[in-house]
């Protein structure tokens, strides 16, 4: 009945990190240097779940732990800003600037999906508690 | 009399059980008031090792509960098994350098606090019984 606790913690840390991408993405939606500072537009990063193994009941419920953070690799955003220092100098591209590619709808639709699976295993964790004090009354 | 009255019963094995979620509950509760302290790492008493020297304590007395003096085993020195923090606990790590996710620490709390409702409740009921026994009535 315990390890049904352990499991639904390990999907409100998952879903907590989710959210932690989410919110970068987001908040990184206009960052035209990447963290070094070079002049790459932000790519969207997403988490990937895999079940956990080291929280495995012996009648095979498993937890979930975040596998990786993976960053898209997708075309940025061109905008023509002739007069910005960071527009691309040559090429097709000339004069353009690469903005990040990041649709501001799927990311807020993702963190409400994260938000509710967050809800859920909440909801699960209370159930489970209940129980727990349930069986309690049998001897008290 | 009343040492070997208690003895008799599961109260003394309860007793350490109890004096043992206690002290946990303090150190599960450092860790959450410690969830933003920079490199902070966490600390744990493990339950798996305070029930092993719980039962080699109550065997090793011929099958009689007898504990020397109440609350000893919740005392470890540092480096001791028992501070040992589960490796599943380890898997995330901040950039700040700490490693401390507030679910899983709430959720020991809650299993933590199970274990000491548990025990209060074989020890009522174990109260209840001398009681019975004493009132002669039920």
């Amino acid at each position: 009945m315990l390890r049904a606790l352990d499991i639904s913690t390990s999907g409100l840390v998952a879903q907590r990190i989710r959210l932690d991408a989410i919110a970068g993405n987001i908040a990184n939606m206009n960052s035209l240097r990447n963290e070094k500072g070079e002049a790459k537009p932000y790519q969207e990063r997403f988490v990937v779940f895999q079940p956990d193994e080291d929280l495995q009941s012996r009648d095979g419920a498993i937890g979930v732990k975040v596998s990786e953070v993976r960053t898209e690799t997708v075309e940025p955003n061109y905008r023509y800003e002739p007069d910005n220092p960071l527009s691309v100098k040559e090429g097709r591209w000339k004069g353009y600037v690469a903005y990040p590619n990041i649709d501001m709808m799927s990311e807020f639709v993702d963190s409400l999906v994260a938000t509710r699976a967050y809800e859920a295993n909440l909801g699960v964790m209370e159930i489970s508690k209940n129980l727990n004090e349930q069986s309690l009354r049998i001897i008290s | 009399m009343l040492p070997s009255l208690f003895d008799k019963t599961t109260i003394p094995a309860l007793q350490e059980t109890l004096s043992f979620t206690e002290a946990r509950h303090q150190v599960l509760a450092g860790n959450i008031a410690n969830a933003d302290t920079p490199d902070y790492q966490l600390r744990d008493l493990s339950v798996d090792t305070f029930q092993q020297r719980l039962k080699e304590l109550l065997e090793g007395r011929a099958g009689r509960y007898e504990v020397e003096s109440p609350g000893q085993l919740k005392n470890s020195e540092p480096g001791d098994d028992m501070r040992r923090v589960r490796e599943s606990m380890k898997n995330i790590e901040f950039l700040d350098g700490s490693n401390v996710a507030l679910e899983q620490q709430v959720t020991e709390v809650a299993k933590n606090q199970f274990l000491h409702n548990l025990s209060v409740a074989i020890m009522s009921s174990q109260f209840r019984l001398l009681q019975t026994a004493i009132s002669e009535r039920v």
